[in-house]
């Protein structure tokens, strides 16, 4: 997958670029502050057309502006614009508008890793879902249609629950749990089948102690294999009193584990970084499995952390996992390996990009 | 605020219409011969005192009990549900159907705080009871999640009831191509499937 060109209008502190990226990718250097994640943000937005950062539409809008506009060429030209007066947001590819974000999901794909990584592996369980809920959404359209029926249904269902309104939440049940059984299944699938390539990234980064990662249904509920259906039955009462639907996948986590104990609560912040690192690499790995083209690599000022040996294994990793275009960004150029500078080194200041 | 704006803003709250279009509205209407203004106006008025809810199945009309309600040509055996009167037209014109209706008055939607209590199956359920000459109820709600949902709630609702309750068919549309259907509905429509007889 490569990203040729790249254009960006009042976004963040970006108000207006036009970039042609070249095909191995860039260096980009600039202080913080000066718009190097929010260049990144940028691409990736085309990617989900929401914020990597967890941000709202109208908090991307440059200070005083009407909205933003992002296009992205690669096999189609991807756009996306927000309205912020309206509120009102337009996805197209190939000059036609989707009627739907999922139809434009996916047409570009990308990988980000970031220092704020480092909280899929020590944050709550929601964090952890949604890594797995974007690689699989990448990876297959029905992963993206299940989720969005469970979302809706599961949004229904809980404002039943707190008007208590028992019968018409019980109606829900059907739609939930025909998405819920989707969605957990192919998590489930997805962990059981990378669980060992995960456990041999993240020794092959350094990690001396035994890395294991599993699924793990909230409560022990497996709604891969018992029947959802009826464990939402049987949690009616709770459900009722809690004003909230508390069985099915929008409850599970992703076990991360070292030597057995949970990484979230025991892992130190070195053990933790070299997990949510092997987390990104298995995620470019799998969509380039999924996809056919590994992902446009965003290196988001990650190299500064590691040590030189961990930085030397995972340069070793990349060349491996993540051959194509890779966007690199740091505050000076001695925290960029060297390695990495067989491609152009562009500076970043107040927005504006010097090639 | 000018006439010209008061208008403007009056036609930009119908559905489908936005300011812009509103705003031609207005001028086309400005153009035209005043007498023409005065019988749409007066359509308009005539229409919203004239035009009520039928009592028995909440169809809109000039009577009440409805045209389609009195009609004795009609089999009272069948009852179909429908989210919107404006779903009775679609179903009348195809003049495949002969029975009554009933209009619920949305679909179950608690986000916009539309419960069953909003829902006109009270008066489903008096039309349906003791002595009551129905024999079948068809569930013709919209094939959407919401559409979906109410349609199980009613079937839960109807069952202890000695009544068939049935489901339009969803599928592929007539004269589409297979090709061009999205994955769900070619989904749905494998599911439905049927055994061909002669």
């Amino acid at each position: 997958m490569e990203l040729s060109r790249l254009t960006v209008r009042n976004f963040r502190n970006l108000a207006a670029l036009d970039l042609e990226l070249p095909s191995r990718g860039v260096v980009i250097i600039g202080e913080n502050g000066q718009g190097k994640t929010n260049l990144l943000e940028a691409i990736y937005y085309l990617v989900l057309f929401r914020s990597f950062r967890g941000a709202k539409d109208r908090e991307l809008v440059r200070f005083d502006e009407a909205g933003f506009f992002l296009a992205g060429e690669s096999n189609d030209r991807v756009t996306a614009g927000f309205d912020a007066h309206r509120r009102r947001k337009k996805v197209t590819v190939a000059g036609r508008e989707v009627k739907q974000l999922g139809q434009a999901v996916g047409r570009i794909v990308a990988v980000v890793l970031s220092p704020a990584d480092r909280d899929i592996v020590a944050a709550g369980p929601a964090r952890r879902r949604r890594y797995l809920d974007v690689l699989l959404s990448l990876s297959e359209p029905a992963y993206l249609r299940a989720l969005t029926a469970m979302r809706a249904a599961l949004r229904q269902r809980n404002a039943a629950l707190r008007r208590g309104q028992a019968q018409a939440a019980w109606a829900f049940d059907i739609p939930f749990a025909t998405a819920a059984r989707v969605i957990g299944e192919r998590r489930r699938l997805w962990v059981e089948e990378q669980a060992e390539r995960y456990a041999q990234l993240c020794t092959e980064l350094g990690e001396r102690m035994t890395p294991a990662m599993a699924y793990q249904p909230h409560g022990g509920h497996d709604a891969a294999r018992d029947d959802l259906e009826a464990s939402l039955a049987v949690a009616r009462e709770r459900d009722l009193r809690r004003g909230m639907t508390t069985v099915g996948p929008h409850r599970d986590d992703l076990k991360l584990t070292l030597g057995g104990r949970d990484m979230r609560h025991y892992g130190s912040a070195g053990q933790q970084r070299t997990a949510a690192i092997a987390l990104r690499l298995l995620e470019a790995e799998s969509l380039r499995g999924a996809t056919g083209t590994a992902p446009v690599a965003l290196f988001d000022d990650v190299f500064a952390e590691l040590d030189s040996g961990r930085q030397e294994r995972l340069l070793a990793l990349i060349g491996e996992l993540l051959p194509g275009q890779s966007i690199i960004t740091a505050p000076r150029d001695v925290e960029v390996p060297a390695a990495l500078f067989d491609r152009p080194r562009w500076q970043i200041s107040g927005g504006s990009i010097a090639q | 605020m000018s006439a010209i704006d008061e208008l403007t803003a009056e036609l930009a709250r119908l559905p489908g219409i936005g300011r812009k279009t509103a705003t031609r509205l207005t001028y086309f209407l400005l153009k035209q011969p005043p007498d023409a203004v005065r019988r749409l106006a007066q359509t308009i008025q005539a229409v919203t005192e004239r035009v009520r809810p039928c009592s028995t199945c909440g169809n809109l009309g000039e009577t009440d009990p409805c045209a389609i309600c009195t009609d004795p040509k009609r089999d009272p055996s069948t009852v179909c549900v429908v989210e919107e009167a404006s779903d009775i037209g679609a179903i009348e014109r195809t003049g495949e159907y002969r029975g009554l209706y009933h209009v619920l008055g949305g679909f179950l939607s608690p986000l916009d705080g539309v419960g069953p209590e909003d829902l006109r199956v009270d008066t489903l359920l008096s039309r349906l009871a003791n002595g009551s000459e129905v024999t079948e109820v068809i569930v013709a709600t919209n094939p959407s999640m919401e559409g979906e949902v109410t349609a199980t709630y009613l079937r839960e609702v109807l069952a202890p009831l000695s009544v068939l309750v049935t489901r339009i068919a969803l599928g592929l549309p007539v004269g589409g191509d297979l090709e061009y259907a999205d994955g769900v509905t070619i989904a749905r429509a494998l599911a439905a499937r049927r055994e061909m007889v002669d």
